[in-house]
């Protein structure tokens, strides 16, 4: 032992520092290889830029949707000092500011539950992945139990967002959601209690929920925050109508 | 800690008898050894973002991340159109405001936009009509609508009513209903859209309508483009009760 350290001491300190620094060297390669392992199934070299292509379109999904917002409330104040102070277009304003509140187009906070929903362990025969369809049924129930706004994740459900499957994920508001799965609604103060009594979500906790493994938390909150919806409001084939059909 | 007194150029110096490194290896051990931490700096860095950026993306197949490039890049484009409109409107107001005009006409616009779109005010265009026929579950209706939603729809109605935030269509085969209205076995789900994305996203092989057929045997879907239709408002009132805006 005495010998060895006598040894390493008499070693230059640049070969001590180059053997420290090819062990780390040696590290990381063996980390970045394993942990391209779980992709190793499938062709690394087509999946590399596509990863992050997807990354890049993430950011700029991000940068589209915070600029929205910002220009939803420079325009929100810019209407509010209008000059014109008639009583018609205050009135033009409040319509507004409910529409936009109706639509989920303003943040809003007020009593609800928080959700998570996670995945079991995977084994023969047994489908413990959370899936859309799973956070469809959870949202289809809430909105029965009277919730008046939910978001998955931070994204604002709208009138016209949709839940899909992708690959072990979601696209939500073609946002890509991971799991765990947050799920948060504003609603009733009695909202969890009407949950409970539906059957269709008892049959969902009982039957796919705790069958499978997999996880439902629930928290009663005072106060739940939601952000506004951050997607296009844009119409290209529907047009406002004067009134509804015959 | 001795270790001042075995360093090597301490000891090259005190004994002799360690090798003297001549000044181009020192230089080359030098590049040797920036160049080698350059490239620990670089796998470093990469590790990191492969951690800390994707980690749920590593479950994806080459498939899968082509279909979210897809989705991302349509989805982007929504986007950077609705900022585009969102900054002439603003451009809009500003200038009008400058010229202390007021500005009706742009917040009536706005506002019937947003109220159309949020079904709160009857919408009319093109799109397609399903009927349904036979027995179907109110989750099996659900999982059209929502597919409709992801081809693009821009309004839906079931049975006449409008399709709004917080709308189900629930119950079991032979007992569906929707906002307190119940629907019989055979009624239309029409949707705002391009005919051809909305027909062509349903009736794709393994759809949802071949999902759907598959689950419901003896159920009967079909889908038929529609030059003109209109739409109704909701009845429902979609302004919160319980949820205050927050500042």
């Amino acid at each position: 032992m005495t010998a060895i350290v006598v040894w390493l001491r008499a070693l230059p300190k640049i070969q001590v520092t180059f053997a420290v620094a090819l062990l780390v060297l040696g590290f990381l390669i063996t980390a970045q290889v394993t942990g391209e392992k779980p992709r190793a199934q499938y062709s690394t070299q087509e999946r590399a830029p596509l990863i992050q292509t997807v990354l890049d379109l993430q950011t700029q999904q991000e940068a589209f949707k915070a600029r929205i917002l910002e220009l939803r409330r420079q325009i929100g104040d810019l209407e509010a000092q209008d000059p014109g102070a008639a009583e018609s277009l205050r009135q033009l304003y409040a319509d507004l500011e409910d529409a936009r509140l109706a639509a989920g187009l303003i943040a809003i906070s007020g009593p609800g539950l928080a959700f998570r929903l996670e995945d079991g362990t995977t084994g023969a025969g047994v489908d413990a992945l959370v899936s859309a369809q799973d956070v469809r049924i959870l949202l289809r129930e809430l909105w029965l139990a009277g919730a008046e706004a939910i978001d998955i994740n931070g994204e604002r459900v709208a009138s016209t967002s949709a839940v899909i499957d992708i690959g072990g994920s979601i696209l939500v508001n073609s946002a890509y959601l991971a799991p765990p799965y947050e799920i948060r609604a504003i609603g009733p103060p009695d909202l969890y209690d009407r949950l409970r009594s539906s059957v269709a979500f008892v049959d969902f906790v009982q039957g796919r929920i705790d069958r499978n493994g997999m996880s439902l938390s629930v928290a009663p909150l005072a106060s739940v925050d939601l952000d506004a919806y951050a997607g296009t409001v844009n119409l290209r084939y529907a047009s406002p109508a004067a009134s509804g059909p015959p | 800690m001795n270790t001042r007194h075995v360093g090597p150029a301490h000891g090259a110096h005190e004994g002799g008898h360690a090798r003297r490194i001549p000044r181009a290896d020192a230089l080359s051990s030098r590049l040797t050894v920036t160049a080698v931490a350059g490239l620990l700096g670089i796998l470093a860095i990469g590790q990191l973002r492969a951690q800390s950026g994707a980690p749920a993306l590593a479950g994806l197949s080459a498939t899968d991340l082509t279909q979210l490039i897809a989705n991302l890049t349509t989805g982007n484009d929504e986007l950077r159109a609705e900022v585009a409109d969102l900054e002439g409107q603003q451009t809009h107001l500003t200038e009008a405001r400058d010229r202390g005009e007021t500005t009706v006409d742009s917040l009536s616009s706005d506002l019937a936009r947003i109220r159309a779109w949020a079904g709160l005010s009857p919408v009319t265009g093109q799109g397609i009509a399903i009927v349904v026929r036979g027995q179907i579950g109110g989750d099996g209706i659900e999982d059209l609508l929502n597919e409709l939603r992801n081809a693009g729809a821009e309004a839906i109605t079931v049975d006449g009513v409008r399709i709004v935030t917080g709308v189900v269509v629930a119950g079991a085969a032979g007992a569906l209903s929707v906002e307190n209205h119940a629907i019989g076995d055979a009624f239309e789900i029409r949707a705002i859209g391009s005919p051809q994305i909305l027909t062509g996203t349903l009736t794709r092989t393994g759809g949802v309508i071949a999902q759907l057929l598959a689950t419901y045997p003896g159920t009967q879907l079909t889908v038929a483009p529609v030059e003109q239709q209109t739409f109704p408002a909701t009845d429902r009132s979609l302004v919160p009760s319980h949820g205050q805006p927050r500042l």
